[in-house]
Parts: structure tokens; C-alpha cells; sequence
């Protein structure tokens, strides 16, 4: 079971994604917001952010930014996004590790990518 | 003349304003003065050698006759010594012989004897007879007769009694004196001389002046210099000379006219190409467009008027110009490397100023020209400032719209994918999902409505179907629609209705929409419990909808923003609710075609309120209120 922040200011697809995650036994943290998520980040330290980029007041990438900078990151990044520019935004995260699934997105897909971050990282790290 | 044809200035006759002095005196400079001053020359020459050869001829016959003359008195001498010694030795008195030399001209005979014996002979006062004067005495003492001139003879030597000498006294030499007035006679006469000349010169040139001009006229045309001939002006001595020539000027435009219009090209192939290159020219300086015209040196042949006005000169002054400075090196420089190559087309935009003040300016590329055996580079520039604005605009558009069409897909997306998965098979699951679905369906429906109707209104193809619309009737609906809304939120929505009011001109449909849009939201925004008031006041010309709100109200900084397309607070509370960001701006589109205006007083937190203008029918009888 793995800790895991879901940033999403549209409520209906924070349900969704957090049916998913718990389905498969992971603990989720919701957060409406970037503000919010990086406070419930700094108190649950999850191993794996999902985050929108368009949320109001700090968006997806702002909480990237100050995510990089933070002493704890987490294991993988997914980063959301309706943008249309979304192949230009994952070209430039691609080389920080963050995977970038634009919507609208298969859940059951999302969630198997948590699973294959949560998996790489074990390998590489077996504690 | 013909009205709108050019007048020959250069010709002679009667056209104040068309030959004013300067110019005409410019002609005269190289064409008259130069010819006139050496045949002036020349007659001046002349005339001063008829007036030398003149004097030097007085001068001649002067000495001739004063040496006939001088002949002419020591002869009379010798005759009147001969008279005198035949009086004297004969004794006598006798003055006849005296008396002959009257005849040529001797006024007194003086002889004066070898002694101190003189005698004299004069004239009479009447000139006919000599006769003796004086006694010896006082001829001695006495001057001879001295106004005369006077020829002196010797009768003998000195010894002889009848010796002694013999004077003759001729008039004065009243020969001609012509000098002085034959010189003032002849410079007179090369004065009156010169005047004949210069006004037979003047007349002369006056005819030949206008054919001289249309000598010019048609080597500048044939040379191409001028586009075309030019009408000469009636004088008195030409006029029927340029009344010719000018029925000629008007059969030939005539002709070219009838040749243009037909394209029967009766007029020869120079004549055409001229008017084609003026037609050409002229409608390249009307065209939107600027055309530059380059050597490949980069010298600039021509540019049109639009390409001066865009690159802010004129086209005297860019004539000659090199390229680069005028269009910008980082306009140029991939023009010109882009020619080079060979490419046929190439576009470079040059952007310039900030803000209000941005201008874009299109360079193209297009195929190239050879003229002559020298091939030219063909540039039109645009300003496409308007277009770039309607590109972002575009953009923008379309990132909202897909932003927006995007979320509700998502979610329909996830949770029928959700609904088909095991895991999720639960009742209360399976609702939500059911739910959400539906929900999700018509948020992306009112969206592509809501999208549809603002294209429409943006692009102007939205057409009202104008009526007299019962205002009274359409918000009684209105808030009708919307009271299951409000009743659900438990928000209390009242509507105030004047006794009457005046039609309103408009389409009932849209005016349908910008009402109810103005309700919903209200209800939208109010928490439960709130209260909406929709209320309506109306005067003679116009009529003012107000839907007043008790719900979260919008801040001052996001308040000028609420108009516009796509826009949504980003407060918690307002993304908590579905919306697409459309609905004022369409309302507001919706009044400002109907002549009217929206406007938005409200404070964060303590409601908002929504005041519609819009003007009253100018026919449109007035409604009562039925209930």
C-alpha cells in the first residue's frame, strides 16, 4: 500500500481517480488545489503526487516547482491536463521524471502507471 | 480645348495662367534669346559698318572736292592776275574781266602793286557786279575782305610796275557738311532698322513657336517621355494650325479608347504598352497591398503607394533605396537569401511597437520578375496586425473551448469506464457513476450551445428575428423556468413587474436566454437560503431589467473580467460550481445587439446585481400586465 496525493479541483474526476487508487488498496489524500496539496504533501509525504495543472490559486506546476525544491520527494510525479499544448508540457517534464497523461484520460490507464512508478522504485531502491 | 486635357504651356498666343512668367521665360532662355542676341549682333555690325563706310566716303569727297577746290581758287588767281594785268596796262577801269570771275564764286580781288599801291575789288551787295573799293590808303591799313578764303597770285617779279600780287577771296567752302546728322540719320536708320527686325523675328517665331513645340511634343512621346500628347492653345496666328492638331489629339484618344474597350488593338503595340504600363501603375498604387519592386543589387526600382504608406515614406523618396535599410535587415536578408536559392515564395513577418500601439507588417516573396534581360525581386507587404489580433483571439478561443469541452468528457469518460470495471459494482457506485454521467452529458451540451452561440454572435452571423416582444410576458417565464432551481437551493426568487410597459424590438428567443442567463446565474452563485430579485422598470424609451443576488458577489478585480468569454472566478466557491464561463458574456452580446447594455454593481460577499438597458419599441404598442 502506498501514500498517495491527488491534487484535482474538478470534483468529479478527484472521485474517480481516488475509486480507482483505493481499489487497489492505496491510501489517497485529496486535495482541491495546489495550495492545499503541497500542505497535506508536507504532512503525509506520499510516495506518489497526482496533480492537475489548471486549478486556481497555485496550479500544477507551481506545486512542481516547489516539489522539486522540497527536502522529500516523491517517488513519481503524474501531472493531468487539458491543455492542448499538452505534448510541449511533456517534453519539458520528461527529463524531471514527471509523466504527463492528458484528458480525457482512461483511469484503469492512470492507475496502472501509479503502479508501474511504484514498481520502478522498488527496484531500483529495495529497502 | 477639351475639358481634363493637358495644354502645351510651351506655345505662343493668349494663356496667362497656363504660361505664367518664369516659364515662359525659361523657354525663351534656351530657345530665343541666344538667336536673337547674335542676329542683334550681327545687325548692329552691319549697321555700324554702313554708318563707317558713310563717313570714310564724306571723308573722301571732302578732300577731293577741297583739292578741286584749291585747283579751282589758285586758277581763279591766275585768271584774276591776268584781269588785272591787262587792267593795269591797259589803264583801264574796266572790271569785266573781274566781273567774269563772279560767275565762279570770288567774292574780292586784291592786288597789291610793287609798291605800297593796293587795290581791291569786291563783290556788290546785291553779288552781281565787282566793284572797286576804298582808296590805297586805307587798303594798306585795311584786313582784306577775310570771311572768304583766299588764293593769292604773282602778276610778275617784283621789279615790274605791273608786278605785285594778286589775292582772290573765294566764299567760305560752303561745301556739304554731311558728318554729324548723316551719323545720327544712319544710327536712326539702324534703330528703325533693328525694330523692323525684332518685330518681323517676333512674328516669325510666333508661328514657328508651335511647331517647334509640336516637334518636341511628339519626340517626347516617341521616346516614350510622355504618356500623351498634349493639346496646344488657340492663339490668333495658329489657330487653325492647333485647332488640327488638336481634332488630331482626339481621334487619336478616341481611337484608343475604342481600342481599349474592343481590345481590337488597332493602335500600335508602344502606344499600348504605354497605357497599359500607366493603367498598370495606376492600379497598383490603388491596390491595399504594397508591391515593391527590387533590382538584384537590392536598389529599389519602384514601390506603390499602400508600400510607401506601410513603410511610412513616399515613393519619390525610396526610389533608389536600398532594401535592407527601408524593410529592416531581418526582413530583408531571409528575402534575399530565400531568392537566391531560388525560392519562389517566402514570408516574413516584422512585428513593431508594444501594446495598442503593435503592428504587424507581412513581407512575401513572390515569383520573380525579368524585365528586359534583368531579373527583379517581387515584395507586397501587408499589415496583418489586424489578423495576428484575430489569430490570438482565435487561439485563445479555442484553448478555452477545448479546455472546457474537455472536462466534462473526462469525467464521462472515467466513470463509464468505471461503471464497466469489477470493483466497482456497488449500487451507491453505480449511481454515482449513472449520475455523473448525466450530469457531465448536459454540462458538455449547454457547453456546445453556449460555444455555438457566442460563435454566432462573434462572427455577426447571428440573425435576430425582430418583434415586438411582451417583456412582461417573456420575464414572467423566465423566472417561471427557474423557480424549480431556486426552490431546490431554497433560495426565495421574487419578481416585480410594473402595472405596464413597452414592447421591446427584439428577438424573444435571445431575449429568452440573456434573461434567463442573468437568473441562473443568480441562483447559481446564492447559497441556500439566499434571495434573488428580478425586477423591472419601465419608461417611455427604454426599459431597465434588474436581477439582484444576496450570493458570494465578485471581487472588484475580477468584476471588469466577468464579461468576458470563458471567464470564472477562481474562488473555490465558484469553480465548486459547473459553469462554462459563457453565460454573461452572451447575455451581454445579446443586449448590445438589441442597442442596449448590461452592467455588474456587486461587492465580494454581499451579492451581485445585474442591470439590463435596453430600448423600448419605437412602434411597439405597451403591454399590460395580464396577472
Amino acid at each position: 500500500m502506498s501514500r498517495i496525493l491527488v491534487a484535482e479541483d474538478d470534483p468529479h474526476i478527484l472521485r474517480v481517480i481516488s475509486l480507482w487508487l483505493k481499489r487497489q488498496s492505496h491510501e489517497v489524500i485529496e486535495a482541491r488545489n495546489g495550495l492545499m496539496a503541497l500542505e497535506l504533501f508536507n504532512v503525509h509525504r506520499p510516495q506518489i503526487v497526482v496533480t492537475d495543472i489548471n486549478m486556481p490559486g497555485m496550479d500544477g506546476l507551481e506545486l512542481l516547482e516547489t516539489l522539486g525544491k522540497s527536502d522529500c520527494k516523491p517517488r513519481g510525479i503524474v501531472v493531468l491536463t487539458n491543455r492542448w499544448d499538452h505534448r510541449e508540457i511533456g517534453e519539458q517534464l520528461a527529463n524531471r521524471g514527471v509523466q504527463v497523461v492528458p484528458k480525457p484520460f482512461s483511469p484503469s490507464d492512470l492507475a496502472s502507471r501509479i503502479e508501474k512508478l511504484l514498481a520502478a522504485h522498488d527496484e531500483a531502491a529495495p529497502a | 480645348m477639351a475639358p481634363g486635357k493637358r495644354e502645351n504651356a510651351d506655345l505662343g498666343g493668349p494663356q496667362p495662367e497656363s504660361a505664367p512668367g518664369p516659364k515662359r521665360f525659361c523657354f525663351r532662355l534656351w530657345d530665343g534669346v541666344v538667336p536673337e542676341a547674335v542676329s542683334v549682333g550681327l545687325c548692329v555690325l552691319v549697321l555700324a559698318g554702313i554708318v563707317g563706310v558713310a563717313l570714310l566716303g564724306d571723308q573722301l569727297l571732302r578732300s577731293g572736292l577741297e583739292s578741286s577746290r584749291m585747283a579751282a581758287g589758285r586758277a581763279l588767281a591766275q585768271a584774276a592776275a591776268s584781269a588785272i594785268r591787262s587792267m593795269t596796262a591797259e589803264e583801264n577801269s574796266d572790271a569785266t574781266a573781274l566781273n567774269a570771275l563772279l560767275a565762279a564764286g570770288v567774292q574780292a580781288v586784291r592786288w597789291q602793286g610793287p609798291g605800297a599801291e593796293v587795290r581791291e575789288w569786291v563783290l556788290n551787295s546785291d553779288g552781281s557786279l565787282f566793284r572797286e573799293r576804298g582808296d590805297a590808303t586805307a587798303l594798306v591799313a585795311a584786313p582784306t575782305i577775310s570771311r572768304g578764303q583766299q588764293f593769292v597770285a604773282t602778276l610778275a617779279d617784283a621789279s615790274d610796275a605791273q608786278g605785285g600780287s594778286v589775292t582772290v577771296t573765294l566764299a567760305r567752302f560752303t561745301t556739304w557738311r554731311p558728318r554729324l546728322w548723316l551719323a545720327g540719320g544712319a544710327a536712326a536708320a539702324a534703330f528703325l532698322a533693328l525694330l523692323g527686325y525684332l518685330a518681323i523675328y517676333e512674328r516669325l517665331r510666333r508661328h514657328v513657336q508651335p511647331l517647334a513645340a509640336i516637334q518636341r511634343n511628339l519626340e517626347s512621346y516617341a521616346d516614350g517621355i510622355e504618356r500623351d500628347l498634349m493639346a496646344l492653345s488657340l492663339s490668333d496666328s495658329f489657330g487653325a494650325v492647333a485647332a488640327s492638331w488638336n481634332r488630331l489629339i482626339e481621334q487619336t484618344n478616341s481611337v484608343r479608347e475604342q481600342a481599349t474597350v474592343h481590345n481590337d488593338g488597332d493602335l500600335t503595340q508602344s502606344a499600348m504598352k504605354r497605357f497599359e504600363n500607366r493603367t498598370l501603375r495606376d492600379v497598383l498604387d490603388r491596390l491595399p497591398i504594397g508591391v515593391i519592386r527590387c533590382r538584384t543589387d537590392e536598389r529599389i526600382v519602384y514601390a506603390n503607394s499602400s508600400a510607401c504608406r506601410l513603410l511610412s515614406t513616399s515613393q519619390s523618396k525610396i526610389r533608389d533605396q536600398y532594401l535592407p535599410p527601408v524593410v529592416g535587415e531581418e526582413v530583408s536578408t531571409p528575402l534575399l537569401g530565400a531568392y537566391q536559392r531560388g525560392a519562389t515564395s517566402e514570408v516574413i513577418d516584422r512585428q513593431s511597437g508594444e501594446g495598442d500601439k503593435e503592428s504587424t507588417l507581412r513581407f512575401r516573396l513572390v515569383p520573380s520578375l525579368t524585365v528586359g534581360d534583368e531579373a527583379e525581386l517581387l515584395i507586397t507587404v501587408e499589415d496583418v496586425t489586424h489578423v495576428r489580433e484575430a489569430e490570438r483571439a482565435r487561439d485563445n478561443f479555442l484553448y478555452h473551448v477545448t479546455h472546457e469541452l474537455r472536462t466534462p468528457l473526462t469525467n464521462i469518460h472515467a466513470y463509464a469506464e468505471t461503471l464497466g470495471r469489477p470493483g466497482f459494482d456497488d449500487e451507491s457506485t453505480r449511481k454515482e457513476c449513472y449520475n455523473v454521467i448525466i450530469s457531465e452529458s448536459k454540462r458538455l451540451s449547454t457547453l456546445v450551445e453556449d460555444i455555438l452561440s457566442v460563435s454566432q454572435l462573434e462572427v455577426g452571423s447571428l440573425r435576430l428575428e425582430l418583434a415586438d416582444v411582451d417583456i412582461l410576458k417573456l420575464m414572467r417565464a423566465m423566472v417561471q423556468d427557474n423557480l424549480g432551481r431556486a426552490d431546490a437551493k431554497r433560495i426565495d426568487l421574487r419578481l416585480k413587474l410594473p402595472p405596464k410597459a413597452p414592447a421591446v424590438r427584439g428577438d424573444k428567443q435571445r431575449l429568452a436566454i440573456l434573461i434567463s442567463n442573468l437568473i441562473g446565474n443568480a441562483i447559481k452563485y446564492t447559497p441556500s437560503g439566499g434571495q434573488v430579485d428580478v425586477h423591472l422598470e419601465a419608461q417611455d424609451d427604454s426599459l431597465r431589467i434588474t436581477v439582484a443576488d444576496t450570493g458570494i458577489g465578485i471581487a472588484e478585480s475580477d468584476q471588469k473580467h466577468v464579461f468576458d468569454k470563458f471567464y470564472r472566478v477562481a474562488s473555490e466557491a465558484v469553480q465548486q460550481t459547473s459553469g462554462t464561463g459563457l453565460g454573461l458574456a452572451i447575455a451581454r452580446e445579446i443586449a448590445r445587439l438589441h442597442g442596449g447594455d448590461i452592467e455588474l454593481q456587486s461587492a465580494l460577499g454581499r451579492g451581485s446585481t445585474l442591470i439590463v438597458e435596453l430600448p423600448a419599441s419605437p412602434q411597439g404598442a405597451s403591454v399590460g400586465a395580464s396577472s
